[in-house]
């Protein structure tokens, strides 16, 4: 169950409320976001502060977030401990997603691009 | 381990806790990486007729390494990922899937399949600490 907010320049910060974003729940993380999507918010932050592990679908579940959200608007990921930085890298995904070390770095970075 | 996905995050926490102190923080990391891929690729395309037996794993350590088998279902279509992977380097960026046979390629240190007795088993190789060598 994801936790979502929004703040005033409209940018939604995502928290997956799982410990683990792997193939038993990404399809749900998926489809949460892409609702959140179709009802208009298009600026973006996931952060993983709270996740320890990420598989491959989890991933896959980013990315079908970042393909929803198109040229609509915006995503990045922010809070990515070692390990799951260290998943991103090795899936290419760093060349994928904005990466911010906190969300209020991702937010700020966000903003100044609105 | 139940035939379920929903059993392989606990199974894969459980496993890596007998590893804990085996393996170094970036074996550790590879460890749970392919043990949470192999896992789910045998959950979500290993075909059996008995969906309720549940899966069997082994865990062994040796004096240089730790060693997973995981063993397909009885009767399941034979599939040995070496001949599968894609290199994750291959992989379009914008896939939404693709890259669990690439990581696990990637992150064990030797990968091996075989049959053993009446079923076909996936072998992953972690080695140790090169102290503990």
């Amino acid at each position: 169950m994801i936790h979502t907010t929004t703040d005033d320049a409209g940018i939604t910060v995502i928290r997956p409320g799982f410990e683990r974003l792997t193939a038993a729940n990404a399809k749900a993380f998926k489809d949460d976001v892409t609702a959140i999507i179709e009802g208009g918010e298009a600026q973006l932050v996931v952060d993983f502060k709270d996740v320890s592990f990420v598989d491959s679908s989890g991933l896959g579940a980013l990315v079908g977030v970042l393909k929803k959200i198109g040229y609509r608007g915006d995503l990045a990921v922010s809070g990515l401990n070692a390990d799951v930085a260290q998943m991103f890298k090795i899936c290419r995904m760093d060349r994928v997603f904005k990466t911010h070390a906190s969300v209020n770095d991702a937010v700020e970075k966000m903003a100044e691009n609105l | 381990m139940q035939n379920d996905l929903n059993d392989v995050d606990r199974t894969v926490v459980s496993l890596k806790a007998f590893v804990d102190e085996v393996l170094d923080q970036s074996g550790l990391f590879k460890f749970e990486v392919c043990a949470s891929e192999a896992l789910t690729n045998l959950v979500k395309h290993a075909k059996t007729d008995d969906t309720t037996a549940p899966i069997k794993i082994e865990l062994t350590e040796t004096p240089a390494a730790v060693i997973l088998r995981v063993f397909d279902p009885v009767g399941a279509a034979r599939f040995d990922l070496r001949d599968h992977a894609q290199s994750l380097d291959d992989v379009d960026p914008l896939a939404e899937s693709g890259r669990g046979l690439g990581l696990i390629m990637q992150c064990a240190d030797h990968a091996d399949y075989a049959p053993q007795g009446d079923r076909m088993c996936l072998s992953l190789k972690f080695s140790k600490l090169e102290t503990d060598q």
